[in-house]
């Protein structure tokens, strides 16, 4: 199949995905409790007010006409405005994904770089120590909640030794690059970078965790097959059959996998970005939510939603490519 | 095969074990076997009795928990004895090299170019995700690398670094294959007789037959051009027809370029259609041995009676087919005992099968066999009683006959041996 049928296909399934997603959101928002107008005006508005605010959002309408004035909107990129701040959610959910792109990413390469080579070493000295290490660790870093590790990183980094700060970003990664390349000077780079290791820490330690178990089970899978040993008996040098055979067969299902675990992390990794006062799309969430702001929650699920469809059509591309056999 | 031919390969004493959790298993067991140059030599026996452990053995190819433990696997080459005499004095015994004694760089260096391997199921045997002409290519690349350089510096120059591997993922001109490999990769898949192979060189194994993939597989070997070429069940995994072709190619191959093969099959046709010499496996020991005539005709152990007894007869003038009784013995060193191994399951066993034989000369041209009967007649007066050695011996000790074999694979071999031997004749 050519790449362009196979694009094709994936972005239709992935608007229905999406479609899914914020006819959930809607139907949850119509049956959960209270009024919005209520919710918008606050506790003592008066009747007539909020009379008034009920005609002017269409709230007195059917659901269903409501559904699809919503959805009309969302097709011309309007999704409304915030209940609680009255500003557009589009400019609110737009500001804060920088912050939570950033988190994710440095997460990411933070785990990936630990965690190959380290679930690598683990399967090649098999029952050494270490592999003991690296599965001890792996273990830990699995087991240990966000939230713990994130306050003790805190405590131990930020209180203690205090050397890094303890939360909050002082600096994007935009702007830092930016007085770099302008002023030759690397003090806004080394600012972001203080800023973001804990948080990035504390997020990609599960996902390091799991990479180097994957990695390890994977390779150890992969190198009893017999292809090993027949590309062993033609005589190619060892590296060879490890990275160019073994690893690059291993990384198929982990690349499904990050895939996945990155759609998660652009959704805002709620937990660490509390913990850290971090200002990303998480932190957002967590407030409109407790604002019970509909109009924000539904933007940032739809974004999350958009961003998880996007990396997974992305991860299949590079499936297919990796797996022949997928193109079938 | 005459005398005056030389011996390219000596094997002596070797002792391969795998230790296991339940305990230790020897899976070889004190082998000989003496291969002469440009011969095909057949090993042949039940799944289970080693086979395949010696030919890993003799290529190098045994993993942990596996283990050589003991013996000696002399290759004859007078480059390498020149190239190794100084360093390794102790291996070199002539023209020829113990592989045993010099270090593992060595051995690995003459692995795809002086011993190559073909093995039983072509479609695990390659990478699912690389295309058949790349994979053919890398195993020309290793060939038209080792011979650049003279014997001598091949083991010493450094090995293929993770550096050079890092390199050539983001330079292409620094990629391991070379075109001209590629190239040389197409004409292999050609040679081996694959329709259109420029197109077929870029096509993913899952796209191959699996008739097909076994010619590739067989291209892939004779890459490197080697001296042995050990055939590990080549046809086990193909169907009836394509067994033929394949062996044909074989044959063919063998005829022209004038290597030795080592084939092992547990196909009793396969051997008395290719074999210039077979040796007999029980228990991971060679039982008989001999020149096809010898071990086909003038058989002495009963296990190979056996062997030749179970094959059906196209006449059908033998009637019904005569399995061997029992199953393949246990292998764990705990329940070996000092006696010939077959003993439980021979139909003529004795009291002096109580001790374990050694090899008796058995007349012919070096046909030998490791059974009592090649000295005295089976004397029905001092044969072991019926249920001598118990029943649930053997079915317990089914399991740990061979490391390598899964629960699964025990039924159907078990089940296709008549069958698939019937097909083999026919060829």
């Amino acid at each position: 199949m050519n790449v362009g049928k196979f694009l094709l296909r994936r972005v239709l399934q992935g608007i229905f995905v999406i479609w899914g997603v914020v006819t959930i959101m809607f139907g949850l928002r119509a049956v959960s409790p209270g009024d919005p107008a209520t919710l918008m005006l606050g506790e003592g508005a008066t009747q007539e007010l909020i009379e008034h605010v009920r005609e002017q959002e269409g709230l007195n309408e059917p659901i269903y006409v409501q559904y699809f004035d919503y959805l009309q909107g969302l097709i011309v990129g309007d999704f409304g405005y915030s209940w609680r701040s009255n500003r557009e959610v589009e400019a609110m959910v737009i500001e804060r994904i920088p912050a939570t792109v950033e988190l994710a990413v440095v997460a990411t390469i933070v785990a990936v770089v630990i965690a190959i080579p380290l679930g690598v070493i683990s399967a090649t000295r098999r029952n050494q120590p270490s592999d003991y290490g690296a599965t001890m660790f792996s273990l830990l870093g699995i087991s240990t909640p966000n939230f713990w590790l994130g306050l003790m990183l805190i405590l131990l980094f930020g209180v203690w030794i205090g050397v890094l700060p303890t939360g909050r970003r002082a600096v994007g990664f935009g702007e830092a690059m930016v007085t770099l390349v302008q002023y030759g000077s690397a003090t806004g780079l080394i600012t972001w970078l203080q800023h973001i290791a804990l948080p990035a820490i504390t997020l990609g330690t599960y996902f390091t965790a799991l990479i180097t178990r994957l990695t390890r089970s994977g390779m150890i899978d992969e190198l009893g097959k017999p292809y090993v040993t027949a590309s062993r008996a033609k005589g190619l040098p060892n590296v060879l059959v490890r990275y160019k055979h073994v690893l690059r067969n291993t990384m198929i299902p982990i690349i499904t996998v990050l895939g996945l675990q990155m759609g998660t992390l652009m959704g805002g990794a709620v937990i660490t970005e509390t913990v850290f006062n971090w200002p990303g799309l998480g932190l957002r969430l967590i407030d409109a939510l407790d604002a019970r702001d509909w109009p924000l929650m539904q933007g940032i699920v739809v974004f999350i939603a958009i961003a998880f469809v996007t990396i997974n059509i992305f991860v299949d591309a590079i499936y297919s490519y990796l797996n022949p056999q997928v193109n079938e | 095969m005459t005398n005056t031919q030389q011996e390219i390969l000596r094997v002596s004493d070797l002792s391969t074990r795998f230790f296991t959790q339940e305990g230790q298993v020897n899976a070889v067991a004190d082998l000989d076997l003496r291969i002469e140059r440009g011969e095909v030599f057949g090993i042949v026996g039940e799944s289970g009795s080693g086979k395949s452990v010696t030919a890993r053995s003799i290529m190098d190819l045994i993993e942990p928990p596996g283990e050589i433990t003991d013996g000696s696997i002399e290759f004859h080459d007078s480059d390498l004895a020149d190239a190794v005499r100084d360093d390794y004095p102790e291996a070199v015994d002539g023209e020829y090299v113990d592989l045993l004694e010099v270090p593992p760089e060595i051995r690995e260096s003459l692995r795809g170019t002086s011993f190559s391997m073909i093995f039983q199921d072509p479609e695990s045997s390659f990478n699912p995700t690389l295309t058949v002409g790349e994979q053919l290519a890398e195993a020309v690349e290793v060939q038209r690398r080792a011979s650049s350089r003279p014997r001598s510096t091949r083991a010493k120059t450094e090995e293929y670094s993770f550096g050079s591997f890092a390199l050539s993922t983001v330079l292409p001109s620094k990629k391991y294959v070379t075109e001209e490999s590629r190239n040389r990769a197409i004409e292999l898949l050609e040679l081996v007789g694959i329709p259109d192979p420029v197109e077929r060189a870029d096509e993913y194994p899952h796209e191959y037959s699996g008739g097909m993939l076994q010619r590739a597989m067989i291209a892939q070997a004779l890459a490197g051009e080697p001296d042995v070429l050990v055939a590990d069940e080549p046809t086990t995994a193909l169907d009836v027809t394509i067994q033929a072709q394949v062996l044909d190619l074989l044959a063919d191959l063998q005829e022209e370029t004038g290597m030795t093969i080592v084939l092992i099959t547990h196909n009793l046709g396969v051997i008395a259609r290719m074999c210039d010499r077979v040796g007999v496996m029980y228990a991971g020991e060679i039982v008989e041995r001999g020149s096809l005539e010898d071990v086909f005709d003038e058989h002495v152990h009963p296990y190979t009676e056996g062997l030749l007894g179970s094959l059906p007869d196209l006449d059908g003038t033998t009637g019904r087919l005569q399995p061997i009784a029992g199953n393949v013995p246990s292998l764990l060193d705990s329940e070996m005992e000092n006696r010939c191994y077959f003993a439980d399951r021979c139909p003529k066993a004795m009291e002096d099968c109580l001790d374990h034989p050694p090899e008796y000369d058995a007349g012919g041209d070096d046909h030998e066999v490791r059974c009592v009967l090649a000295e005295r007649r089976y004397d029905r007066t001092r044969a072991l009683p019926d249920g001598y050695f118990g029943e649930t011996e053997r079915a317990a000790a089914d399991k740990h006959a061979d490391p390598d074999r899964t629960e699964e694979d025990v039924q159907p071999e078990r089940a296709e041996g008549t069958v698939e031997s019937s097909g083999g004749d026919r060829l």
